[in-house]
């Protein structure tokens, strides 16, 4: 039995369809990550679970039981929100300690739960301060504590990270992921990184204007995307998309791009588009499957470019050049190009690219055996 | 609603108690607003009567025919003058209050002039209580022949809006982003020309409901316009008093006086919903 | 900018003068007496008695007012048709000069053709005839109804406005955590919007001790000086009685009693922008 479980469920603020027929079962135990741009209907559907939303059609049930008119403190969640939501007024002590006041747990039980929450996330010595005293990174951390201690079924985080700066972020991800591996609870996290969602989900939920676009582990939408917009989203700097036709010549399919230049495809990933052979496409290349040439492999298709741009970060070398007429970027080693106008030869592996329809923006092709 | 254009089956009714609340909340809230509208009601629909309607008892709650005899009483008799009095007074002040004020507040907002002690004791001015304040001005007046003046009047009324003024326009001019004058600044104006083309357009709104709300203070007050004015300068809340009797009040007169003079403010008010709770509050809280 | 401070002065002109007066000025001639009128403050009878009357305004006004306006802020809070309209309508008590408001009233209360009677008259089935100006028990209530209709409006504006700018998501944050409306009220609606209800507090403190105009249209501090507050006494020491220097004097000691306490409010809230 799923641990939380949406039925077609719908949102409407005013006239604006804001959730359009969701259908989503989570399993106990799992991370689930609702990512998308904003106004996709992430958090609207993350508060609709918690019951701060009225879902105007569908259900929302929580271990089997529906509980669209339930009070959210009686729905057993707890929460953590974008701006931590702590009471100002209140010692960390007893902003972690409010819910449990509130539910009238016996008073000698309280202060060992807010011990043992503050350790996990080491604010034990701050206990005693008020949350304007404190720093970002602390009152999130506080946040998680108050969710945490009262050990409910269900784990809601609306972008809890997004308030922060980079480092810390980075920090914090690895946290959260602990926590859910030592505490093993159901959770769902909305946030707009790709990052996060690719970093912390069992199972990542990608939204786009109410409904759900792809769902699955993350390098299966990674590596595998359904759709033009899931193959973009996922993956930094962003996958490029070239328009091309798709061509059949002696050796096999291939596909001609603008200014001449001709991709043979691997039979094996792509031979089931016979009869697609005279269709215009969108090829869909990843810019780490764009190497400097090396030795002769089956796959890989050789290409001559004169490079536009140089973006050194390092331990990597990110580079724009004309593929066909398209701009396109490629991630090379940090020494492969040392400037712009340099003519260098590279390797793209069609074993990884995908094929999309333009029109339907559907992906056509990505490698799962259909 | 789309939702069947969606093809979806059922959908979730609200529940009752929740609309019942809802419409409890509208009936209480429409109820407590006629309670506290009534006697404003009681008092134009009284403005309104004839003589023998208002002394009749039990009390006439909607007069036989809407008859303007009242007002022009008022007007024959030469009272209502005290409202032209009261409007010349008001808004000269207001004017000289707003001139001087903004400036003021500027200079405060901006410079720091004075620092915090500054603006503490101006506020501190507004706490004053006329009553201990009025009897060193009359007499100061009678010193300097100012009673039942225009001059009089209109002076003390800028002087006493004055750190009402500086105290709200000061807030207003603190909520314009600081970048925007050093841009014109940068972009060659001198101070002076940063106030007037970038200050002022910007707080338009709080200029405006400052205004008004100061010539409403003027406009109502009471104590100063009894003790020093005699017969020149008659404001009319004065004047209204003036009706009163001990035995029986001229109500005809006190009814129809009282909603002319309202009218005014009530007017003001009804352009300035937005600005009303931070005028009054000043500007405790914003908006 | 030198052109202000030198406008700012003219207030402190004024204060200096009461200051100046308070001490030296006498009947007809101007010799200085010392503290005889500071001496003769302690022994008015009536003085104190106006001071009192003050209080007990003060003490029944404010909290009715701050109770009222708290619940007509919490029922306009929320949305509902028309609700830019009233509130724009109950503005009106407010804007409204307080003399005219005492006029009001006294049409209200009048004995024989005041609606109020006739109301009382229907819910008790026979004549009414109460006269709210005149007779002792019924006085304070008249005023007191007069002045909290006035200003319930101004305390339930600001708290409408404090109360809307609560953090919502700390409203979220405790529904979920388990708490009930009490507890929400109490402990996080309350200490959010307890600035501002103490600037209210103190402004309409202040107002209600200088309190006149009302009291002057309805009883004119009568009956007797059975209503007279610490104002009308003043006025009427200075102005029927032309007890010019003892005038001043009680001003003086109004100025310094009222500037304490608004330095004592000030420090204990924390406030200075």
């Amino acid at each position: 039995m799923a641990d939380l479980q949406i039925e077609t469920l719908h949102k409407y603020y005013g006239d604006n369809h804001v959730v359009k027929g969701i259908d989503l079962s989570i399993p106990a135990g799992e991370f689930t990550v609702l990512v998308g741009q904003s106004g996709c209907g992430k958090s609207t559907l993350l508060r609709t679970i918690a019951g701060l939303e009225y879902a105007d059609a569908g259900s929302v049930s929580i271990a089997g039981q529906r509980v669209n008119d339930m009070a959210p403190k009686d729905r057993d969640i707890a929460m953590v929100f974008q701006n931590y939501a702590l009471y100002p007024y209140m010692t960390v002590f007893d902003n972690i300690a409010f819910g449990l006041r509130a539910r009238k747990t016996p008073a000698h039980e309280i202060a060992p739960k807010v011990q043992k929450a503050a350790d996990m996330l080491a604010i034990s010595h701050l206990l005693e301060r008020y949350p304007r005293q404190l720093s970002g990174g602390q009152l999130q951390r506080v946040a998680i504590g108050r969710a945490v201690v009262r050990n409910a079924r269900l784990y809601l985080f609306d972008e809890p990270l997004s308030n922060l700066d980079a480092q810390l972020r980075d920090e914090m991800r690895g946290e959260i992921k602990r926590l859910h591996q030592d505490l093993g609870k159901t959770m769902i996290y909305v946030t707009h990184d790709q990052i996060e969602a690719m970093t912390l989900a069992d199972r990542i939920v990608l939204m786009r204007e109410g409904r759900i676009e792809q769902q699955g582990a993350p390098l299966e939408l990674f590596e595998h995307p359904d759709a033009k917009y899931v193959a973009g989203f996922l993956g930094s700097p962003s996958m490029n998309f070239i328009p091309a036709q798709l061509h059949s010549d002696a050796s096999g399919l291939c596909l001609n791009l603008a200014a001449g230049l001709s991709l043979a495809l691997p039979n094996s990933r792509f031979g089931h588009l016979q009869d697609r052979v005279g269709t215009a496409v969108l090829l869909g290349v990843r810019p780490e499957h764009i190497q400097r040439k090396g030795t002769e492999r089956p796959g890989m298709a050789a290409i001559h470019v004169d490079i536009e741009l140089v973006q050194p970060t390092g331990s990597r070398t990110f580079v724009e050049f004309k593929l066909g007429n398209s701009t396109t970027v490629a991630e090379l080693q940090a020494h492969d190009v040392q400037r712009s106008g340099e003519r260098i030869a590279l390797d793209i592996d069609m074993n990884r690219v995908i094929l999309i329809d333009p029109t339907s923006e559907q992906v056509i092709a990505n490698g799962r055996q259909h | 609603m789309g939702l069947k254009a969606c093809g979806v089956v059922s959908v979730n009714k609200i529940p009752l108690s929740y609309r019942l609340r809802q419409h409890l909340r509208l009936v209480l809230a429409i109820a407590v607003t006629l309670v506290f509208l009534f006697p404003v009601y009681w008092l134009a629909m009284n403005s309104f009567k004839t003589a023998d309607e208002i002394y009749s008892s039990p009390p006439v709650w909607w007069p036989a025919s809407l008859q303007l005899n009242n007002y022009l009483v008022l007007f024959k008799d030469g009272d209502a003058v005290s409202v032209w009095n009261s409007l010349v007074v008001s808004t000269i002040s207001t004017v000289l209050a707003m001139s001087l004020g903004t400036l003021c507040a500027y200079s405060l907002a901006r410079f720091k002039t004075g620092g915090d002690h500054l603006s503490n004791w101006i506020i501190s001015q507004r706490m004053v209580p006329p009553i201990a304040v009025v009897f060193p001005i009359f007499l100061l007046y009678v010193f300097l022949g100012w009673v039942d003046t225009y001059i009089g009047m209109i002076l003390l009324y800028t002087a006493f809006n004055l750190p009402y003024v500086i105290w709200m326009m000061r807030g207003y001019i603190q909520d314009i982003p600081r970048s925007l004058e050093e841009a014109a600044l940068v972009d060659g104006c001198t101070h002076w020309e940063v106030f007037w083309k970038v200050v002022i357009p910007m707080c338009k709104g709080g200029l405006f409901a400052t205004a008004i709300f100061t010539f409403i203070f003027a406009w109502n007050e009471f104590l100063f316009a009894l003790v020093l004015t005699r017969t020149e300068v008659v404001t009319y809340t004065v004047q209204v008093t003036h009706y009163l009797g001990g035995q029986s009040n001229f109500w005809t007169k006190i009814a129809a006086m009282s909603v002319l003079g309202t009218l005014p403010v009530f007017i003001a008010v009804m352009f300035m919903q937005r600005y009303l709770v931070r005028g009054i509050s000043l500007g405790a809280v914003k908006g | 900018m030198l052109v202000l401070l030198l406008v700012a002065v003219f207030p402190l002109v004024y204060l200096i003068l009461v200051s100046f007066q308070g001490i030296t000025m006498m009947d007809n001639s101007s010799d200085f007496v010392g503290f005889v009128n500071y001496q003769a403050i302690l022994e008015d009878t009536r003085l104190w008695q106006a001071l009192w009357h003050t209080v007990v305004f003060l003490a029944i006004a404010l909290p009715l007012e701050l109770l009222l306006g708290l619940l007509m802020a919490q029922l306009f809070l929320e949305k509902l048709p028309g609700r830019q309209i009233m509130i724009g309508l109950l503005v009106l008590p407010v804007v409204i000069s307080p003399i005219v408001a005492g006029t009001i009233w006294s049409l209200m209360f009048d004995n024989r053709y005041g609606p109020i009677n006739q109301v009382l008259g229907w819910m008790v089935d026979h004549e009414m005839p109460l006269l709210w100006t005149i007779k002792p028990e019924l006085v304070y209530p008249a005023i007191l109804v007069a002045e909290v209709w006035q200003w319930t409006p101004f305390m339930f504006l600001l708290l409408l406005a404090a109360l809307a700018n609560v953090d919502k998501s700390q409203l979220e944050a405790a529904s979920i955590d388990g708490a009930g409306y009490w507890r929400i009220f109490f402990r996080i609606v309350l200490p959010s919007i307890w600035p501002v209800m103490a600037i209210a507090l103190l402004i309409r403190m202040l107002d209600l001790f200088r309190l006149f105009d009302v009291v002057w249209t309805l009883t004119q501090g009568g009956p007797g000086t059975m209503t007279e507050t610490i104002s009308i006494f003043t006025y009427s020491q200075g102005f029927k009685q032309f007890e010019t220097s003892y005038t001043a004097a009680v001003a003086l000691m109004i100025v310094v009693f009222l500037s304490a306490v608004l330095m004592w409010a000030l420090k204990r809230v924390g406030l200075s922008r």
